[in-house]
């Protein structure tokens, strides 16, 4: 299983990266919507974890483009927002249900992925 | 039919709950990068009591990372703290240097999910000036909204205070976009109650691309 990570937030990307990689899920993180992008195009990932609120193109509109040209690939949402409102906006938007709130427990990130992906492979 | 308080308190209040809820929003990933980094230090422990070493320098990247962070959300609070405090006293002598400056870190995500830079030039300081504290925030929040819609394309904002003959004065530039079409819409009624209540005045300059608040002392 392969994973793509997209965080504005370079040191909550790298360190989930790792985390899961510690796990033996192969993860690979990136910053913005655009090299999101291109590294989708030159990897074949299984799951993308999307961050809501990004500058430029933010989660929701980044989930359409990479549903677009890949769509195999799942997606989990992360958002900095706290509220139930705002997650019903998530998920209307964005026609998923796999949204997390931040802070994540990497329990249950795996827990989600496994609903999604069935075997995620690794040593969790 | 509104009247000029109400429609003043309301934009306040607006004002109050867009800048807590971003401030809180920064405050969320600050802590989750905390929560991750601690998780990964916590599974560094784990990989040693299986007999895998620890290496030094990853756990002072991760702690460094945390120390950050801590930091990070530290100063959120102190902005977000004076900027609760701001609506304490109706009217009071304030440096405007230091309004500029929170007014700057109360408004960094919105900058920042523009891909905008914010360059900040103090004046002499203290540039006091007599004035509504929560007031004034909240029309230079306008302010700052409406300069990063008709920035120009370096997207780098200028934002400066300076003492005038008949007072201090808050500086936006350069903005480049005041020539395109779209922002006849500013100053907006709320806007006007606004600076009717600073008893400022806001002049906007589309061949100079500046945006100007005048305040005199009350």
């Amino acid at each position: 299983m392969r994973v793509l990570l997209v965080d504005d937030e370079v040191d909550l990307a790298s360190a989930l990266a790792e985390r899961l990689d510690l796990r033996g899920i192969q993860a690979d993180w990136v910053t913005t919507a655009h090299a999101a992008l291109d590294k989708a195009d030159a990897v074949d990932y299984d799951l993308a974890i999307l961050d809501v609120k990004m500058p430029k193109i933010g989660g929701l509109e980044l989930r359409e483009r990479l549903h677009e040209r890949h769509p195999r690939m799942k997606f989990i949402f992360v958002t900095g927002y706290g509220s139930e409102m705002d997650f019903n906006k998530v998920k209307c938007k964005a026609g998923e249900t796999c949204y997390m709130v931040k802070p994540v427990a990497i329990e249950d990130l795996l827990k989600r992925m496994k609903e999604l992906i069935g075997d995620i492979g690794g040593d969790q | 039919m509104t009247t000029t308080t109400d429609l003043t308190g309301w934009t306040g209040l607006q004002f109050f709950g867009r800048t807590t809820a971003s401030v809180s929003h920064e405050l969320k990933n600050a802590l989750a990068i905390i929560k991750e980094n601690a998780g990964l230090l916590n599974d560094y422990l784990l990989m040693a009591e299986k007999g895998t070493p620890l290496k030094p320098e990853r756990l002072k990247i991760v702690a460094d990372r945390i120390d950050q962070q801590t930091r990070r959300a530290d100063t959120l609070i102190k902005h977000l703290n004076r900027f609760g405090h701001s609506i304490d006293e109706p009217l009071t002598t304030v440096d405007l240097n230091e309004i500029v400056s929170l007014l700057a870190a109360l408004t960094q995500r919105e900058v920042s999910m523009k891909q905008a830079t914010l360059q900040l030039a103090m004046g002499e300081s203290p540039m006091t000036v007599k004035t509504a504290p929560f007031w004034l925030l909240t029309f230079l929040g306008h302010c700052m909204t409406f300069s990063l819609k008709v920035l120009g394309p370096e997207k780098v904002l200028h934002l400066q205070a300076e003492k005038v003959e008949d007072g201090t004065r808050i500086l936006f530039s350069p903005l480049s976009g005041l020539q395109g079409a779209g922002q006849e819409d500013f100053p907006g009624e709320a806007e006007m109650a606004l600076l009717k209540s600073l008893d400022a005045a806001c002049h906007i300059d589309p061949d100079a691309g500046t945006l100007l608040v005048n305040l005199t002392n009350r």
